[in-house]
């Protein structure tokens, strides 16, 4: 048994190592043949009516695309996809301050000038690196709304006094009497309904230049009027019964579910943008009325407007990126987002006469004339400040959340603490050393 | 007593067994081992030990200038934020849960005898272990819910005790999270400790009793010398190790705002790097490793430990008449315990069986509820409804993915076995330090977590040109699941009888055609390294959020993607979950005893 083995053993031997040998040949085939065919890759953050939508566009297109719906952690997934060289065709991202992180990295590929023209150059600005220019606009988002339900607020507060006002009224009856609505309802488990509330009470409350410059990455967090906006937000999260469940519970519950909460009459009032349209409308039930929207209350005289939107860029290397992100972000693909109601595009070609009359026209009318444009902050900032799951501007938002809702509250002590770790953290992004 | 009954762990049990008894035969030809052996040793050089020296590399280089830094990237890592509490939270996992599972294990089995109930109990004990860990984590955030008008579990301690705690807040996360992993690795425990207590002679106990000992001498005498302190270090090193790799309980569990302190070192690693190799976090997923290498040697070495043979120290009950110099005491009273324990004993595996089945039949409840009904409602208020099921074949991903999965993880497992039986063979014949040398690397290789060493295994796949295809994640997965079939089979082959060895190399006609036979040979462990493997890839999420491209998406990515808005989502969810969990959970229960065996056999010597 232990014997000089027989030719015939070595034979074999030699065979294997032929089969073997063609079996290590197979996948450089393969790859070849995947390359050429293998549908387009489209990397996205949004899930369920967002996502559906966006089926309805890519049903348009020619050749076939593979979406893959990543959630907020595209940040890391993109990066680890880049390492792997594996990353997708176009990647449609809703922090600009991510795209220029990325195109500082040379992960981007760079878009030919006649790609911008469709845009106001604010717009446009907002996707230029170093003056060239890396993104187009697939949608956007009016974030200064807010929605209630129409059977249990009766008027809608014009100022923010009013809304301090209400929400006390509202919670004072909702823990006295067990079944009562809340007033409000908050994603408080999603960190950018938080930073979407500061946005707003900080557009109306900051010099001129501020915004801009905190958005951009410079330092400035301890200006006074960063102080009001958390003073004032505190003023309102510390209403005793506020929110549905209590904060705690507030802090566990999703922006979808706060909607749902409005919708089938749980709280009173949500904050978000108008894409809650599409989940009021998958959700809400044949008699129950439906939640409607009012404008973002008036702060010290002026009404803020605040507005997000959803870029698509192409990363590097991928042969059909910029024909995929054409068709994405040409007026004709905006059909299916106008039809379902609550969303907003800032291509030019897509005038404001398309949308259906009512409260779609009014905020396309006012996101065009906006004087200023105001995007959203947080989403603006580059390195991990500007949000993540238990990272970043999230992350200290919710702690502040948390420590202005609880029971003995010391809301100057966490303002100032709030403060101090902003500009800690902008600092340390702007030295590059955040991550 | 028959052979296969003495046989529990791959060893014999009442007969000596010190050391390596069947070692060191006839070896094989040095070519043909050296042929049988290549493939698995080029897969595993490749894709695993090359890409761990590269990460020992990258953890003592500084990432911008390539110099040697010495120990000053693990100071970094150690000095950002929050990496104490993480690393702490780490350690508290492969300590508590191991030790939860241990104890229930024991009592649950100790509980449930061998009759047509107690292999009832185990089969609904067992299940959990199949289901993809992503599931576990959608059935408990789901039970976990803090509105009480949703979540089962709220609902039910409101109900209890006036105001339910949030199970899912900052300060109960771990232990909510905890909870769910205990689930589903209690039925290993029970169904280990089970087929050890089986395999202990019952006249051991008696003879013990007969000569004086409380309850304690004999649970010390006759049941943890001889073969349970074995049977615990093996439960507990295998779900220590488990517990490292808990990330896909805490990404799909835990809502964004407890994210962190739930986080341990696999979840911070991967948010805090993306896969990357560069300096404090390949410092990071060192540190993880060592710790993990670290608690799996000490617990192989507890394992290690010779049962004397009989004859020395059980004493055989004398013959009536027989005359001893000091008289043997009378057995003492304990008959009210013995009561008070049976009808414990008798009630406790029910319990646990209705306890354990319910988390699944909620998320079936709450699969067969419409989308909108799922999301503002509980599973026991609303009418029951396919619709979600409808909707989530609607766009035809879920049924892409099925046959994406289906096909992967099949020609993962062929090509697994096939290579796994080729190396064992020769393996198996070995002995002495060069034998227990490869056992340690195979070993070192099974517990690397993948996190650890993703990017250099993407470098190595992009130099094969292979990344991101869905070839280049069958060979990952190919790479992560040979370690522990080898180990498998290695065991198995060196069990075989001489004389059966001897039957097969002489009518063998070529060693190919010897193989075959061994593998006939030893089909139970062949079949356990089957359904393992299948079910490893079935179930996985990481390899697949690390490694998979364009080609299709594996299932556990795409039930991540859609527990990301979960109550609004629920009701499809649900539905995906449960379509997700059928396959793997109807493969172990079918080839639970051999899948058993298999597990508990590759993690000893």
């Amino acid at each position: 048994m232990t014997g000089p083995y027989p030719p015939a053993s070595r034979r074999a031997l030699l065979r294997a190592a032929g089969l073997s040998a063609a079996a290590a040949g197979l996948p450089g085939v393969a790859a070849g043949c995947s390359a050429r065919d293998r549908p387009a890759q489209v990397a996205v953050v949004w899930s369920s009516q967002e996502l559906a939508l966006f089926h309805e566009v890519l049903r348009g297109y020619p050749a076939p695309v593979e979406v893959l719906s990543v959630g907020d952690d595209i940040d890391a997934f993109l990066s680890a996809r880049h390492r792997a060289g594996t990353t997708p065709d176009v990647a449609i991202l809703s922090q600009p301050g991510l795209i220029t992180d990325y195109a500082r990295r040379g992960w981007l590929a760079e878009l030919p000038d006649d790609l911008g023209t469709s845009y106001a150059e604010d717009w446009r600005d907002l996707l230029r690196v170093n003056g060239r220019l890396y993104g187009a606009w697939v949608k956007a988002a009016f974030k200064s709304l807010f929605w209630y339900q129409p059977s249990i607020v009766d008027s809608e507060p014009q100022s923010w006094e009013v809304l301090v006002e209400q929400v006390s009224r509202m919670g004072a009856a909702a823990l006295s009497h067990p079944g009562a609505p809340a007033p409000l309802a908050i994603g408080a488990a999603d960190g950018w309904v938080l930073t979407d509330w500061f946005e707003n009470v900080l557009a109306a409350l900051a010099p001129d230049g501020l915004y801009e410059s905190l958005a951009g990455g410079e330092p400035g967090w301890t200006d006074p009027a960063v102080r009001q906006s958390l003073d004032l937000l505190a003023e309102v999260w510390s209403r005793p019964g506020a929110f549905v469940g209590g904060p705690g519970r507030a802090l566990l519950t999703q922006f979808e579910e706060s909607v749902i909460q409005v919708t089938t009459g749980r709280a009173a009032m949500v904050f978000e943008a108008d894409f809650v349209q599409a989940v009021v409308d998958a959700f809400r039930r044949p008699g129950q009325p439906a939640p409607k929207p009012f404008k973002f209350p008036v702060i010290d005289g002026v009404r803020p407007v605040v507005v997000g939107g959803d870029a698509a860029v192409v990363l590097r290397g991928s042969p059909r990126g910029e024909a995929l992100l054409r068709y994405l972000t040409g007026a004709y693909a905006f059909e299916p987002w106008i039809r379902a109601g609550g969303y907003l595009s800032p291509n030019l070609g897509v005038s404001t006469d398309r949308y259906p009359a009512g409260l779609a026209r009014d905020l396309a009318e006012d996101m065009a004339a906006a004087p200023l444009l105001r995007f959203d902050l947080s989403d603006r900032l580059t390195g991990s400040f500007g949000g993540a799951d238990g990272l970043g501007m999230w992350q200290i938002l919710q702690d502040f959340f948390r420590a202005v809702t609880a029971p003995r509250a010391d809301t100057a002590g966490a303002v100032s603490d709030t403060v101090r770790r902003l500009d800690r953290a902008a600092r340390q992004a702007a030295d590059g050393a955040y991550r | 007593m028959s052979e296969a009954s003495n046989r529990l762990l791959g060893e014999l049990v009442v007969l000596d067994d010190v050391g390596p008894v069947r070692r060191g035969r006839a070896y094989p030809a040095a070519g043909a081992a050296t042929g049988l052996l290549l493939p698995a040793g080029v897969l595993l050089g490749g894709l695993v030990l090359w890409p761990a020296l590269r990460t020992l590399q990258a953890s003592v280089t500084n990432p911008a200038t390539g110099d040697f830094v010495g120990l000053a990237n693990f100071r970094t890592a150690l000095h950002a934020d929050g990496a104490w509490p993480v690393l702490g939270r780490t350690l508290l996992w492969a300590a508590v849960v191991p030790a939860v599972v241990t104890v229930l294990g024991y009592l649950l089995a100790a509980a449930s005898r061998r009759t047509y109930e107690g292999r009832l109990v185990r089969l609904v004990l067992v299940a959990p272990i199949a289901v993809p860990l992503v599931v576990t984590a959608v059935v408990f955030r789901l039970m976990y819910d803090p509105d009480p008008g949703r979540g089962t579990a709220t609902a039910l301690a409101g109900r209890v005790l006036g105001t339910a705690p949030a199970f899912l807040g900052p300060s109960l996360i771990t232990v909510s999270l905890m909870s769910a992993f205990v689930w589903a690795w209690v039925g290993l425990a029970v169904v280990v400790f089970r087929a050890a207590l089986d395999a202990i002679p019952a006249n051991l106990a008696d003879a013990v009793r007969a000569h004086g000992g409380t309850r304690l001498d004999v649970f010390l005498d006759a049941r943890w010398r001889p073969l349970v302190r074995r049977t615990v270090a093996v439960v507990f090193a295998l779900t220590a190790l488990a517990t490292a790799r808990t990330f896909d309980l805490i990404l799909v569990m835990a809502p964004g705002s407890v994210r962190y302190p739930a986080s341990v070192l696999a979840v911070r690693v991967w948010q805090t790097s993306g896969g990357s190799t560069s300096g404090p976090g390949a410092a990071l997923g060192v540190l993880w490793f060592a710790a993990v290498a670290l608690g799996t040697a000490a617990a192989a070495l507890g394992i290690r430990q010779a049962w004397p043979p009989p004859g020395q120290q059980a004493p055989v009950p004398a013959a009536a008449g027989t005359v001893t110099e000091e008289e043997p005491p009378a057995p003492t009273r304990r008959r009210p315990l013995v009561g008070f324990a049976r009808r414990a004993g008798r009630v406790l595996p029910s319990v646990a069986a209705v306890a354990w089945a319910f988390p699944m039949l909620v998320l079936v409840a709450t699969s067969l509820h419409a989308p909108r009904d799922a999301a503002t409602g509980g599973w026991w208020t609303r009418p029951l409804r396919w619709d979600s099921y409808r909707q989530a074949f609607a766009d035809g991903t879920l049924a892409r993915s099925l046959l994406f999965t289906l096909v992967l993880a099949a020609g993962v497992t062929v090509l697994v076995v096939v290579l796994a039986m080729l190396a064992a063979y020769p393996l198996a014949w070995l002995s002495g330090p060069v034998a227990q040398g490869v056992g340690l690397v195979l070993l070192a290789a099974m517990v690397i977590p993948v996190q650890v060493i993703a990017g250099p295994v993407n470098e190595v796949l992009g130099v094969l040109r292979l990344s991101g295809t869905a070839f280049g994640l069958a060979l990952v997965h190919l790479a992560l699941g040979l370690p522990f079939a080898v180990l498998v089979l290695r065991n198995a082959l060196a069990d075989v009888p001489a004389a059966q060895v001897r039957r097969v190399r002489l009518t063998g006609r070529r060693e190919w055609d010897v193989v075959w036979r061994m593998g006939r040979a030893i089909l139970p462990a062949v079949v356990a390294v089957t359904v393992l493997e299948f079910v490893q890839v079935w179930n996985d999420l990481v390899v697949g959020l690390l490694f998979s491209g364009p080609d299709g998406t594996p299932l556990g990515l795409l039930l991540y993607g859609q527990a990301r808005q979960f109550v609004a989502n629920s009701g499809q969810l649900a539905a995906v979950a449960t379509l997700v969990s059928l396959l793997p959970v109807l493969l172990v229960i079918a080839a639970r005893r051999q899948v058993v065996a298999g597990l508990v056999s590759g993690a000893l010597r």
